[in-house]
């Protein structure tokens, strides 16, 4: 296309341009120009200088992430643990969106998916401390119903194996409702004369959601899972801290790159390290959703997200 | 393909527009920034005033603005109210402080120095990453002749041992605080449990063990120590007692296992992990945890100790002199049944002075008051009228005094306190009159058994080694924490597990850069 | 144009074939009743210990952990919390205003954006997708985004602060975008024949065809606000300026500290603070109020519209 039909075409969806400038700008300002900052992944920081003018340091700051001999591991502990969460919160989420509307009854419906919001609600400051009193061995409520029953105490926080079940289970639990919402709002909006050539045709209930509601959610979910594949290496760092603490027993199944680097700089303040680290999970989450929107693009063009 | 094209060509003119935009921005950012060139300036400006009379020139009123930690006190207006009166008389300049919570200091505090907020006197403290903001250009250098010209009480009654403790790479950035009491750590045990067991008294480890096994075995739903392990202190909280106290070493920093002996007057480090002492004092540790003494999931303890003792559930914990001291004296007044002491379980060894850095105040790198603000913290430090006003509030309202060197706690008391005055902490300071005489007597016995060394002012600069600092750190929390504190079984194999990867950390590296600069350091000596 | 059907309704009318249908029906019913009944239980009892917990004295906590039913009862941490009712009530009041504002103007753009995103005739929709993808996975960190705001933008310690750095989050607007193809191209083709603009397509077809995928959208934009204390954190210091959240947080974190801060300093504690119950009375605080909206929005999407009806 030649400039005269480029600016032709803008001029013709002018209005479109338009509706998209305030968003534009947003990202403009609070996204691409700080984004500049990016370079003090390869600088040493200091105010003198600022951000711009502070000396460049090379890889520098990267080097004690990957000289840690821990890199790969809270690489990996991150990535593993982001895809369990995006499986089971997903499945759950889903499960629920579809019952909560063709399986129980209004008042049912409504007060429960009050309920299933409330873990929203609660900080993980707070349910650290629940996990606490649940778990601890010597008066944990688990160890007091086992003991109760004649069975063995278990050693929750010295067992790094359990580790994986309980942060799945907690964040699956902390979800829930929030994103069963979204799955609800989808299923809403399907044409119901899909369900009722569906029910002319004989087809029963559980036919009908096999065939109709889940590949109508397809999109929604696929919206929702590469949009989760984009943060796949960032890990939720209120939740692991909050939930492991401190506690280097239970590191090797449970720290997490945003962990690790939190403890690792509690003590310098170093803004570059920080910054090296971040770019790190940035190019590696790029990595992945363009290999991820890719797959989706060549199964489905309209399902992509770019 | 065109399609892609023509958006190309808008992506790039938005690139474009990014980059001018930002390079726009890094133009202004200098402007009220102040980079390089101005930052500089203010020193100069405030040498070369000075320097024509010999005497600060006050003749103009100046607002200087202070960065303090804490909350804001409830009073503040009222006590800043009277503070000013009483400053602008003497300097003739007032304060306006901002306050940083508690909650959040930790993020807040670099930011307003990267965005070059205005701020003339900024607290700080080695806690409070002192050398780190220091060696980043955020405070000012202040300068012999800033400090002849504008400190002279600082100056008469600040020993030099505080001077030269607070500088970074051989310059000064901090005016520390004046307070020169031993901040070692002692066990608060339950005196009348130790009646109860007819135990001998809790003065050494044995007599500790003792205690707290036998408490561990024979006392119900009690944890005969405990410690709030999960807040990333890198140490179990025994080890200044049990490791650096009983042998008489000195941690360089807490951040890393690396010590000398306090007569070593070479000054070799050494790897403490390393060491005979630090197997048999594992080795007594996991005696310990054997022994029920502390819960199986002491390293994800997030309670607060003191707490739980007072609720009965705990029945010792370390902390400073000061605070278990406290801890007594609160203790007495709200449930005088209970009987507390405090056990110094190395009462004959040599004792270390506070490091000066622990509290302090700087000075903004661009402020422009740099004079005012330093006569500001002289006389909040030493002028006594002020000193009172800012350590303790109004007299009758926030503290009652009692003589001259004590006061005691009134209703007003909480409405004025909290945050961090203690940059000002001088010999001026009031002791509260209900601290506990046994802690005055071991706080005067430690006193005088203060032990002074060459490295006592020696500040390490872990510049050239962050990388090995941060991992080091790591490996600490990860394989000692758990070793010492029991919950390895084989400690043998726990040491050796824990050198091995202090090793792949870089523990070598930092000891050489450690000692290359304690060689430097005592050869300028 | 039929009237709009509700389709909750419908599907809990009784099946049309009775037999077969009737046990599909009362197999899921099952199903779904023990399933739901399963996780609300779960869902529910943290937050019982919560409240329970808000409402026990300090000390029975320390002791005996967190119970289901207070062990010993008091109010003492929510007087705490409203010993300054007049800061309370503003705190209150600056998130509600926040959140309404935030919540209108950004649900707005939100909407606007995804809806010139998903026009399959717009045909940069997918790189202008990916030019606001792309800020989810570069970031330039906290340094140079607080120098925006503070230093250029000089938006600190003004109630802007609060509603503008939040307005827009890509994730509801590629949420919305996906919400919205599902409305058939044909509304918007026709009205166009019509002689409709763009902008007055969008304003008054699609917003209302919208209005699941609003209100869902709506509700996380509006959660956002409500429980948003970091902006206030890093930007406001004014008293009249903090919103709830970071009033309490504040609080707390202050009270932790002022102990802290009392015992190293030398003063004698003449204050205990119920930290635990506090946290848990906090909760209960900034959680109420929308709970108790929740219903009025609920309804929008347990039970929703259907587009099917427009299509005729």
């Amino acid at each position: 296309m030649n400039r005269r039909g480029f600016i032709g075409y803008v001029i013709k969806q002018r209005t479109l341009l338009l509706m998209l400038t305030p968003a534009v700008l947003f990202f403009l300002l609070f996204a691409y120009v700080p984004m500049a900052g990016i370079v003090l992944a390869f600088k040493q920081f200091n105010y003198t200088g600022g951000v711009f003018g502070s000396p460049w340091n090379g890889w520098d700051n990267f080097r004690f992430f990957f000289e840690s001999g821990n890199a790969w591991m809270v690489t990996r502990n991150t990535a593993l643990y982001n895809i369990a969460f995006i499986i089971v919160n997903n499945v759950l989420q889903i499960a629920a969106a579809i019952l909560l509307f063709e399986a129980v009854g209004k008042w049912f419906r409504k007060i429960s998916q009050t309920v299933m919001f409330l873990p929203y609600f609660i900080s993980w400051v707070v349910v650290g401390a629940i996990a606490y009193n649940l778990f601890n061995y010597d008066v944990g409520t688990l160890n007091s119903i086992l003991t109760a029953v004649g069975l063995e105490p278990v050693d929750v926080y010295n067992t790094p194996a359990y580790w994986p079940y309980i942060l799945v289970l907690v964040s699956a639990w902390k979800t829930l409702g929030y994103g069963s919402v979204m799955y609800l709002a989808a299923i809403i909006g399907i044409d119901k004369e899909m369900y009722e050539a569906a029910e002319i045709d004989g087809a029963n209930i559980f036919q009908r959601i096999y065939r109709i509601t889940i590949p109508n959610l397809f999109p929604t979910i696929i919206i929702l899972v590469l949009l989760a594949i984009g943060n796949i290496f960032r890990g939720d760092f209120g939740m692991f801290y909050n939930m492991v603490g401190t506690n280097g027993l239970l590191f090797s199944y449970t720290d997490v790159i945003d962990t690790f680097v939190f403890r690792t700089l509690t003590t310098s303040n170093e803004v570059g390290l920080s910054a090296a680290v971040g770019f790190y999970q940035s190019v590696l989450g790029f990595a992945t959703i363009l290999l991820a929107n890719y797959a989706v693009r060549k199964y489905d063009k309209d399902h992509a997200l770019f | 393909m065109q399609k892609k094209k023509s958006f190309m060509l808008l992506f790039a003119i938005i690139m474009v527009l990014t980059t001018v935009l930002s390079a726009c921005g890094s133009k202004n950012n200098e402007n009220p920034g102040n980079s390089s060139e101005t930052t500089n300036k203010p020193a100069t400006d405030a040498t070369e005033q000075p320097a024509g009379d010999g005497k600060a020139d006050t003749s103009e009123e100046v607002k200087i603005k202070m960065l303090l930690v804490g909350g804001k006190p409830i009073d503040y207006d009222l006590v800043f109210g009277e503070l000013n009166k009483k400053l602008k008389e003497k300097a003739n300049a007032t304060v306006e402080a901002e306050f940083l919570d508690w909650s959040d200091w930790t993020q807040k505090y670099p930011l307003k120095f990267a965005a070059n907020e205005d701020f003339d006197i900024a607290y700080t403290a080695n806690w409070a990453f002192y050398s780190d903001q220091a060696i980043k250009g955020g405070f000012m250098e202040l300068t012999d002749e800033l400090i002849k010209a504008n400190m002279p009480l600082s100056l008469a009654a600040m020993p030099a041992v505080a001077w030269e403790q607070s500088k970074v790479n051989g310059m000064q950035y901090m005016v520390p605080n004046n307070n020169p009491e031993v901040t070692d750590k002692a066990v608060l045990i339950r005196e009348d449990l130790r009646k109860k067991h007819n135990l001998p008294e809790v003065n050494s480890p044995e007599s500790f063990a003792n205690y707290v096994k036998t408490i561990a075995a024979n006392e119900k739903g009690i944890n005969a120590y405990n410690a709030k392990a999960a807040d990333g202190w890198k140490w179990h909280e025994l080890d200044q007692i049990l490791l650096e106290q009983q042998n008489e070493w000195n941690l360089v920093d807490y951040s890393m296992p690396l010590a000398y002996k306090l007569d070593d007057a070479t000054g070799k480090i050494f790897n403490v992990y390393d060491t005979p002492e630090f197997k048999a004092l594992v080795t007594y540790y996991k005696d310990l945890a054997d022994n029920n003494a502390w819960s199986k999931n002491v390293v994800s303890n997030k309670n607060d100790v003191w707490q739980d003792m007072k609720a009965g559930k705990t029945a010792s914990y370390a902390h400073t002199l000061g605070t278990v001291a406290m801890n007594l004296a609160e203790m007495r007044r709200e449930q005088p049944d209970v009987e507390l002491a405090i056990a110094d379980l190395t009462p004959d060894k040599k004792k270390i002075a506070a490091i000066s850095t622990q509290n302090g105040f700087a000075i903004h790198a661009t402020s422009k008051k740099a004079e005012r603000s330093l006569m500001v913290i002289d006389l909040l430090q030493n002028d006594k009228e002020i000193h009172d006003l800012f350590m303790y509030g109004i007299a009758g309202t926030h503290y009652e005094a009692v003589g001259d060197d004590k006061f005691s706690a009134t209703a007003g008391t909480p409405n004025y306190t909290g945050f961090s005055n203690w940059g000002a902490n001088s010999p001026m300071n009031r002791k509260d009159a209900a601290y506990p005489v046994e802690a005055d007597a071991i706080a005067s016995a430690w006193q005088s058994k203060v032990y002074n060394f060459d490295l006592e002012t020696f500040v390490f600069n872990d510049a050239n080694v962050k990388n090995e600092v941060a991992n080091v750190g790591n490996v600490m929390l990860r394989y000692a924490i758990p070793l010492e504190y029991g919950l390895i079984k084989d400690v043998e194999k726990g040491v050796a597990d824990l050198n091995a990867q202090l090793k792949a950390a870089g523990i070598d590296k930092l000891q050489a850069e450690l000692q290359s600069q304690i060689d430097a350091f005592l050869a300028s000596k | 144009m039929s009237a709009t059907v509700n389709q909750i309704e419908k599907s809990d009318k009784a099946p049309k074939s009775a037999g077969k249908m009737q046990m599909d029906r009362l197999a899921l019913n099952l199903i779904g009743y023990t399933f739901i009944t399963l996780l609300a239980v779960i869902c529910i009892f943290p937050f019982l210990l919560v409240v329970s917990s808000s409402l026990t004295e300090e000390s029975k906590i320390i002791e005996d952990g967190f119970q289901l039913f207070p062990t010993a009862f008091s109010v003492e941490a929510y007087s705490l919390l409203f010993k300054y009712p007049t800061q309370m009530l503003k705190a209150y009041g600056v998130t509600i205003a926040v959140t309404v504002l935030g919540t209108a103007l950004g649900l707005f753009v939100t909407a606007m954006t995804a809806y010139v995103l998903q026009r399959k005739d717009f045909k940069w929709r997918n790189q202008f997708s990916f030019f606001f993808f792309f800020t989810t996975l570069f970031s330039g960190g906290l340094v140079p985004w607080y120098l925006m705001i503070v230093n250029y933008l000089d938006l600190k310690d003004r109630l802007i602060v609060l509603i503008l750095p939040m307005l827009l989050n890509v994730f509801y607007i590629i949420v919305m975008k996906s919400f919205m193809s599902s409305i058939p191209e044909a509304i918007t083709e026709s009205a166009k024949i019509d002689g409709a603009g763009d902008f007055r397509i969008f304003l008054q077809l699609i917003i209302p065809l919208s209005k699941p995928a609003l209100a869902t959208i709506g509700l996380f934009i509006a959660l956002a606000y409500w429980n948003d204390w970091y902006n206030a954190l890093l930007f406001v210091s004014s008293e009249n300026l903090m919103p709830l959240q970071y009033y309490l947080y504040k609080m707390l974190g202050n009270m932790d500290g002022m102990r802290r801060a009392m015992v190293s300093s030398g003063a004698v504690v003449t204050m205990n603070i119920p930290t635990e119950s506090l946290k848990m009375a906090m909760t209960i605080v900034a959680t109420g109020p929308i709970l108790l909206a929740y219903p009025f929005i609920q309804r929008y999407f347990v039970q929703g519209l259907t587009i099917g009806a427009v299509k005729g």
